[in-house]
């Protein structure tokens, strides 16, 4: 009940982070024979605005759920206006800036149906202490905790050392989350801000 | 999972990898800390181990538990659901499973990144229970609570998940004693959690909901899951 929730970052840095979902209500919208036609056609509504990633085109015919990730608001508003012109039928979520996703879907002549707050992050008494907020704005990208915080680490390493550029060391951490939901280019910035943290 | 140590040759690509950090390296061997693995699997998609030397076990009750809670891509038997999460709000312009006058809300434990025995799941089951809150029927987490008291099953308690959603609804006028049980945790519980509330855009605009919600005593983030209202029945 969380998956894209709990990003972390400042507004400024979630300016740049939005989030798509489409998903079938089991036993309603998956029971009609054109259902995951519908699907195929929303992932492919989302590929051509660009996302800066997406899930695996090999499962869009047989999932309940397609996603991406895109950098900005104007496309994530082109996608809107496509799948409400297209009439689908199949909810779709749109994770981000609430004020900034609000004004875009009065832009559409749409309202918020149904919102999931996050009130963040609550840590035991017991608890050592969690990794720094950078690195946390990588890991919790993934709604499945399936980037280690260890990797990010190691890759700062290996990118100061010209082992690797920052581009190719953010295409790998994007690798282990299989929804499709990790900001590729967002994680490109994270790595440049560590790698000045570590130079200061 | 488990590592081969006679294969292992120590590279220690499984380390980096693992999101729990439940491997060690020993005596130039990678070895997996049984206590800590979450059974994710990270390790054996990720980690590329050169020597194949990773492998799946195959688990018995009550360990297999962990499965369904920390690996992405199985389902959850009881359940039929992929992950440990549910449709929850995803869908709720076809469902409606929260009406207006209802707040829904998911408290994931162990997350980011720290894990949960599932002992802990009670610490709120058992306060939310007395509270009158109605659990999602569907969640992984409800199966395992076991009569009207918020108790959960007695041997699966030590077992170790990278996550377990807490998911239950409550008529909106409760949503003070549910933060107050929130705060109480807080101050009991070994790993982190995550707050999320649900609620349906109907006779409310978001900017009074999160005014509502600071009243009370608690941060709201500037992002959120917004349902757009596109689905249909």
């Amino acid at each position: 009940m969380t998956h894209t929730l709990h990003r972390k970052g400042t507004v400024e840095d979630l300016k740049e982070d939005y989030v798509m979902l489409a998903m079938f209500a089991a036993g309603i919208n998956d029971s009609y024979d054109d259902s995951h036609q519908k699907m195929v056609k929303i992932g492919e509504i989302m590929k051509k605005y660009n996302p800066v990633n997406i899930i695996s085109e090999i499962v869009w015919v047989t999932t309940s759920t397609v996603t991406a990730a895109f950098d900005n608001l104007e496309s994530v508003k082109n996608v809107i206006r496509e799948l409400k012109k297209e009439d689908f039928g199949i909810s779709i979520v749109v994770s981000g800036l609430i004020s900034e996703i609000e004004e875009a879907l009065k832009e559409l002549e749409l309202y918020p149906h149904t919102i999931h707050f996050s009130l963040g992050t609550f840590s035991g008494p017991k608890v050592q202490s969690l990794p720094s907020e950078k690195i946390l704005e990588i890991t919790t990208m993934c709604g499945h905790h399936t980037v280690s915080p260890q990797s990010i680490t190691n890759y700062v390493k290996l990118i100061k050392q010209g082992k690797i550029t920052i581009e190719k060391a953010a295409e790998k951490l994007t690798k282990p989350c299989v929804c499709g939901i990790v900001n590729t280019k967002r994680i490109t910035k994270v790595l440049n801000s560590l790698i000045s943290e570590k130079k200061n | 999972m488990e590592i081969n140590s006679d294969v292992c040759n120590g590279c220690g690509q499984c380390i980096l990898v693992c999101p729990v950090q439940a491997i060690k390296m020993i005596d130039n061997k990678a070895y997996i800390d049984e206590d800590c693995c979450v059974e994710c699997a990270v390790c054996i998609r990720e980690a590329k181990c050169p020597v194949n030397a990773i492998m799946m076990k195959r688990l018995q009750w009550p360990r297999s538990i962990r499965i369904p809670f920390s690996n992405v891509l199985t389902t959850h038997k009881l359940t039929g659901i992929g992950g440990r999460g549910t449709e929850e709000m995803k869908t709720n312009d076809v469902t409606n499973r929260y009406n207006a006058g209802e707040i829904g809300i998911a408290i994931e434990l162990g997350r980011p990144g720290v894990g949960t025995k599932l002992r802990n799941i009670e610490l709120f089951t058992t306060k939310l229970s007395v509270i009158g809150v109605i659990y999602e029927e569907k969640s992984p987490v409800t199966t395992l609570i076991i009569d009207g008291e918020g108790h959960i099953n007695e041997e699966i308690k030590e077992e170790r998940v990278l996550s377990a959603i807490i998911e239950f609804k409550i008529p909106s006028e409760k949503l003070p004693l549910i933060l107050n049980v929130i705060r109480t945790v807080e101050n009991e519980i070994d790993t982190v959690f995550t707050v999320g509330l649900v609620s349906r855009m109907q006779g409310i605009n978001p900017s009074e909901f999160v005014y509502h919600v600071t009243n009370l005593g608690f941060q709201v983030r500037p992002n959120a899951k917004i349902n757009i209202g596109l689905g249909k029945p």
